[in-house]
């Protein structure tokens, strides 16, 4: 890999240990990928924040790098925590919320916004074809397929190290010969529900492994939906982006998506037919304000039922600009918690044992990570259950 | 014995003579490894028990969360890590671990040809692997 003159001197650790050790990580990566050379970035996004998922591990680490006094060269955003600031820090442990905190207290030391959430394409919009080093992957499909800006589908600590250096190895989707489409999948009906669009996601995600599709007959999708495929897409396989352009037809694969196919993962996707759910759970990924309106607007005169969680989980950015709607949820006794999601929270914690959702990317999930049944259904149908 | 050797291709630089111990199964280190003890915890795997302290850990490759890199920084600090590690197909988790945690590391190596108390002799810098000693022969 060719490195300019500061940036061997950065690899040779003139600038420390901080720096030498995040430029260590960007050249094996680059050249493990058979990258030529690192290109700057605009944006960083940054996942394993949550201290559910992280535990102690990467405390020292992240402690180590604070530390040292090394700061982020470029904006960089911050995936969920294991918290939103009241509701879930007054019912779960003290101790946890004490070891999140330190784990924000490094990031922040460092220079990483506390945005706190998948959605960072809402807080700021990535410009077109520029090149970003995003981890957490519903936002990745999100940012390569709907801003089309360029990343790489980065893990926690090589998308830590690209936002310390500022850049990232030019290899896979930084390629524009890498950004086209390898198989044309056509569906036989439009989707109408939005829980069709995450059961698309799921089902391609295992046919596909890496391969970008570009999808025919999408036409009528909000990007509310697309988020949904994509998330989905990211989570069953290892699907950076989509094409939603015609293609060529010489295009190698073709994969027809029939009526029944979605229908049957859409099943796969609920463990057990739950009828009372622990937890109601709308936001993953986080919901766009357009979301949020829909919801404040299918709720009517009802309550959330007795012995129900109802959660709609948002970034607080989009919270504060939504303060309509999120009054309408909060009084019919439903929680809008920001910065954190059902997935990377203490679900078990609180008692809960079956989730219902709309979100196909928790469905695939929850059952391990949550230890959760989980009943997949459109959002119309989540609040036909959370309410009466 | 006349002492087997291995070309692989460095990714972390180091050297150090240690016993190997083998895997046939890729690890995941989040989850997989606990990392108050380093011993694998994933109940299905053949090295469930094992701790790496101080060996030559010989698997094909990493999978699961890129958490898993911080894992194997944790061990390191607290002189549970592996010595060494050798792979067959380097992957970003342990890349990155390796890296982090300073533990030299070979890939491209056919880590079949290893066997678990095998002494080892690990040259990172030039990416050889040296089969030193087995015991029986």
């Amino acid at each position: 890999m060719h490195l300019t003159k500061e940036e061997e001197r950065i690899y040779d650790g003139e600038f420390g240990w901080a720096n030498q050790t995040c430029m260590r990580i960007l050249v094996r990566l680059g050249e493990l990928f058979g990258a030529a050379k690192l290109i700057p970035i605009s944006s960083a996004h940054v996942s394993g924040v949550s201290y559910k998922t992280l535990g102690d591990a990467p405390s020292d680490f992240l402690e180590t790098l604070a530390s040292s006094g090394t700061k982020t060269k470029v904006k960089t955003t911050l995936n969920p925590q294991s918290f939103d600031a009241s509701y879930l820090r007054k019912k779960l442990p003290h101790e946890l919320f004490e070891k999140q905190s330190n784990v924000m207290k490094y990031f922040q030391k460092m220079g990483f916004e506390p945005s706190l959430t998948c959605t960072p394409y809402y807080l700021e919009r990535p410009k077109k074809n520029s090149h970003l080093a995003w981890a957490e992957s519903s936002a990745v499909v999100y940012a390569n397929s709907i801003e089309e800006a360029w990343t790489n589908r980065e893990g926690g600590p090589s998308a830590l190290a690209a936002a310390v250096i500022g850049k990232t190895p030019n290899y896979g989707i930084h390629q524009i010969e890498n950004r086209q489409p390898s198989a044309v999948v056509k569906l036989e009906k439009p989707l109408l529900k939005d829980l069709e669009f995450g059961a698309l996601g799921i089902l391609l995600g295992k046919i596909l492994g890496e391969q970008i599709p570009a999808i025919r007959g999408l036409g009528n999708a909000s990007a509310d939906d697309l988020k949904q495929l994509g998330a989905a897409l990211a989570s069953s396989g290892m699907v950076n982006m989509l094409c939603f352009k015609p293609v060529k037809s010489d295009v190698a694969e073709k994969i027809t998506v029939e009526a029944k196919d979605i229908k049957r993962t859409i099943e796969t996707l609920t463990t057990a037919q739950i009828a009372k759910p622990d937890l109601v759970f709308l936001g993953c990924p986080h919901c766009s304000l357009n979301e949020l309106r829909q919801i404040a607007s299918l709720i009517g005169n009802r309550k959330v039922r007795n012995g129900m969680e109802f959660w709609v989980c948002t970034s607080c950015y989009v919270k504060n600009k939504a303060k309509k709607y999120v009054e309408k949820i909060e009084n019919c006794g439903g929680h809008v918690l920001t910065d954190t999601c059902a997935v990377v929270t203490w679900t078990d914690k609180l008692g809960i044992k079956s989730v219902m959702t709309n979100s196909a990317k928790t469905a695939h999930y929850a059952p391990t990570l949550n230890k959760v049944e989980t009943v997949f259904a459109s959002s119309v149908d989540c609040l036909n259950t959370a309410l009466q | 014995m006349q002492p087997i050797i291995l070309q692989g291709r460095k990714i972390v630089e180091g050297y150090c003579k240690a016993e190997a111990l083998v895997s046939t199964k890729p690890i995941s280190f989040l989850g997989g490894v606990d990392p108050a003890d380093g011993k694998i915890i994933d109940s299905n795997h053949d090295l469930f028990g094992l701790c790496s302290k101080d060996k030559v850990l010989c698997f094909p490759h990493g999978h699961g969360s890129t958490v898993g890199s911080y894992v194997l920084y944790s061990l390191s600090r607290k002189g549970l890590a592996p010595k060494a590690i050798v792979n067959q197909t380097a992957d970003p988790v342990v890349v990155v671990g390796a890296i982090i945690a300073n533990i030299p590391m070979i890939d491209r190596i056919d880590i079949e040809l290893i066997k678990t108390g095998d002494l080892l002799e690990v040259d990172a810098e030039k990416g050889l692997v040296r089969i030193l000693a087995r015991r029986g022969s």
